[in-house]
């Protein structure tokens, strides 16, 4: 057992207020409630770490959205089709609708909120902004995932691979094109190729 | 102008990149409860009975409502007659069945789980021909034709001129058949409702586009004042055209709340979206066109029927016809009740199936009178709607002309089968139309002492970019910046009535609505100047 430190004791603690309050609340329930199998684990979070007993049933998506209250990773369709969900897991992206909390345990994940150093923008958020990339902005946060990932291991993609790259995040207003060149200008700069 | 035509951020561009903009699956409230819906798993079927015993006895749950403690009609959801929240019998299969709410998703879904429903299995019918056919299982008493808006059960027609004379005058008489199926909305954004009370007050997190009609649906499903509902929607993942109406999930969500004392999230998962909310109705299109001997047409027939599901949401139209210049057209839908999912309002509702059928229809035409596809529509498109009544301006035909000079359409198409290898390639054309209605628009502006700007406004930013519209609009008008302007939208207690982000009106109509009220609110500052402090 590693030492606790008290940034991750402080952070377990008001995690797990905020998993008990749901059942407070209506009735002294937790007790009541079925037996769930749950499981101690430790995670990274935007650099924070964390402690906590999840259900095994949780997947990632539901960990970070419902518990640790970072809805800015999205579910569209819970099955891993759409890839609204994407984090980084390791800085690899996976779709955290299809992938267990448990699994979790010792991994640092990486989602929107962590793009972001403070104010100052990523690269990556700024030329979404330029380029008009979110219309209804449901699937930017995946998509900004999948292409954070692909600039961390090429800082220099081809058109052709950022789409590659971006294929497992889909967006029902179809504004691809716009995602791919907002990618290439965070990539290239002003003076890349301008087209895709 | 200064402002309107350049380039210009999305005002909440950067929420939408720092996952900071709120989604209503994003709004968590303090002891909220979480709600799943069962559903039938036929598609037609009596209901016997529900046993909730194991599902109340399930630590955890909260409310459940079904068809026997639950008799609210839901009348956005049907138009002709009432539609429970809950039905008996069951129409289709995705039919809502009961709705649990509990402590968390899970144990909402073991309850679903829980839950014994008797049914009585009834025969069904998918195929609108078939469901018109004699012995077709009866969805509703009288017929599986759905009756008009007075009640008659009678197909929609239209007609002008003789269409049978322009058949028997003409030179060829073409037929043909087109089907289009059902098509789903698919935003990408899970249906979702939170609902919370307060006293008698009820506030309603939607995914809508129409936060006013919203409003008014459910205050009036529910028995309520106007005044006492609020419906917030501060960003929303997709309208696609059928988030115009208050929706079921918004009506069951405030009822397990209310039910269950406890503010409740109710989501629909993909697949539920899928089978049990509405979609594009599904056509079959008979076309009988006669044709002169110049190339013009004598006479269009148009015998259509639209699968409607067994409940009545949308029109169940069949545009298109109107497009062509004609002296001879009738056009007979009949919009029918089946066992399949639910149809109504999608994206230019009664268009692109109908543009689909007719336009297929004219290249065929074209086709076989070995007429150029662009020469015959240009031959025969009408500078009137309906080949009646004037438009104020008409652009279509000079976009044909220059579009295909653009397109260098002269040089680039040529007739089916003139490329004689096995690879083909092939371009073609087609027109379209969209009509929409006219509806209300308002807007208030307000300044503060320090020059600050409010924009107050119904809309919801389907992800056209609306709320930033009505700030360029405003800024336009008003002579400012942009980032003196603030946008207060989506909140129908801080917004004046919008007729909805449905039929392109929001820019036209609120938009007109902004622009109007600041060049008052201008008028006054000059006037006056800025309000003081205090």
């Amino acid at each position: 057992m590693t030492e606790i430190s008290r940034r991750e004791f402080t952070v377990g603690t008001v995690t797990g207020i905020a998993a008990a309050a749901l059942p407070a609340v209506a009735e002294p329930a937790a007790a009541a409630l079925p037996a769930v199998p749950r499981t101690a684990i430790r995670l990274s979070v935007n650099g924070v770490d964390h402690r906590m007993e999840v259900e095994d049933r949780w997947t990632l998506a539901e960990l970070l959205r419902d518990h640790l209250q970072l809805t800015g990773t999205k579910v569209g369709c819970d099955r891993g089709e759409c890839g609204a969900c994407t984090v980084l897991l390791d800085g690899a992206p996976v779709y955290a609708c299809s992938y267990l909390a448990v699994w979790a345990d010792g991994r640092a994940i990486r989602t929107v909120e962590g793009l972001a150093r403070g104010e100052r923008l990523d690269p990556l958020q700024q030329a979404f902004i330029d380029h008009d990339g979110p219309q209804c902005g449901f699937c930017t946060s995946g998509q900004l995932m999948s292409a954070r990932a692909l600039l961390d291991r090429n800082a220099h993609p081809s058109g052709d691979e950022i789409r590659a790259a971006l294929t497992g995040n889909l967006c029902r207003c179809s504004n691809y094109e716009r995602y791919v060149e907002a990618v290439l200008a965070a990539a290239h700069g002003v003076g890349g190729p301008r087209r895709p | 102008m200064n402002r309107v035509g350049r380039p210009t951020p999305r005002i909440d561009a950067v929420a939408r990149v720092t996952g900071r903009a709120t989604y209503t699956g994003d709004v968590a409230l303090p002891g909220m409860l979480y709600a799943r819906v069962l559903r039938s798993p036929h598609p037609h079927a009596r209901i016997r009975g529900i046993d909730l015993a194991a599902a109340r006895a399930l630590p955890g749950v909260r409310a459940i409502l079904t068809h026997e403690n639950c008799r609210v009609v839901w009348t956005s959801g049907d138009s002709r007659r009432p539609r429970y929240l809950f039905n008996n019998p069951v129409r289709f299969a995705g039919d809502a069945v009961a709705a649990v709410a509990a402590l968390d998703r899970h144990v909402a879904e073991e309850a679903l789980g829980r839950i014994v429903v008797d049914y009585d299995v009834l025969g069904f019918v998918l195929d609108p021909e078939e469901a018109l056919q004699e012995g077709a299982v009866e969805i509703h008493p009288g017929g599986n034709l759905s009756p008009d808006a007075e009640g008659k059960r009678e197909p929609e027609v239209y007609r002008r001129g003789d269409v049978e004379a322009g058949l028997r005058s003409a030179e060829r008489v073409f037929q043909d058949r087109y089907t289009s199926v059902h098509h789903n909305n698919a935003q990408l954004e899970p249906r979702v409702s939170v609902a919370q009370w307060d006293g008698d007050k009820l506030t309603v997190h939607a995914s809508t586009q129409g936060i006013s009609n919203c409003q008014t649906e459910i205050a009036k499903d529910l028995g309520l004042r106007p005044e006492n509902v609020r419906v917030v929607c501060a960003y929303m993942g997709g309208g696609f055209g059928n988030k115009n109406q208050c929706h079921d999930f918004d009506l069951m969500a405030a009822l397990l709340a209310r039910e269950a004392g406890a503010p409740v999230k109710l989501e629909f998962t993909r697949k539920e979206d899928f089978v049990a909310v509405h979609g594009r109705w599904p056509t079959r299109q008979y076309y009988k066109v006669g044709v002169s001997g110049d190339g013009r047409l004598s006479a269009i027939q148009l015998r259509g029927y639209s699968g409607m599901g067994p409940y009545r949401k949308g029109s169940g139209s069949i545009a298109g016809t109107e497009l062509y210049a004609c002296p001879n057209v009738e056009t007979v839908i009949h919009p029918v009740h089946t066992n399949m999912a639910v149809s109504a309002n999608f994206r230019g509702p009664a268009y692109p199936q109908g543009v689909f059928g007719i336009e297929s229809t004219m290249d065929q035409i074209a086709h076989e009178l070995k007429i150029d596809p662009v020469e015959f529509r240009l031959r025969n498109l009408t500078r009137k709607y309906h080949d009646e009544l004037p438009y104020t301006s008409n652009g279509l035909e000079e976009c044909i002309r220059r579009g295909a000079d653009a397109f260098g359409w002269k040089q680039r198409w040529h007739p089916p089968g003139a490329d004689p290898g096995s690879l083909k390639r092939g371009v073609g054309m087609a027109m379209g139309a969209f009509s929409a209605r006219l509806g209300r628009s308002s807007a208030v502006l307000r300044v503060d002492s320090s020059g600050r700007y409010f924009v107050h406004v119904g809309v919801t930013d389907v992800g056209t970019g609306a709320k930033t519209t009505m700030a360029l609009l405003a800024a336009e008008e008003l002579g400012i910046e942009i980032a003196q302007v603030e946008v207060v939208s989506g909140d129908t207690d801080r917004c004046p009535y919008s007729v909805g982000e449905s039929g392109s009106r929001t820019t036209g109509f609120t938009g007109q609505a902004v622009v109007t009220a600041a060049r008052d609110l201008r008028g006054q500052v000059a006037a006056k100047g800025l309000p003081r402090p205090g």
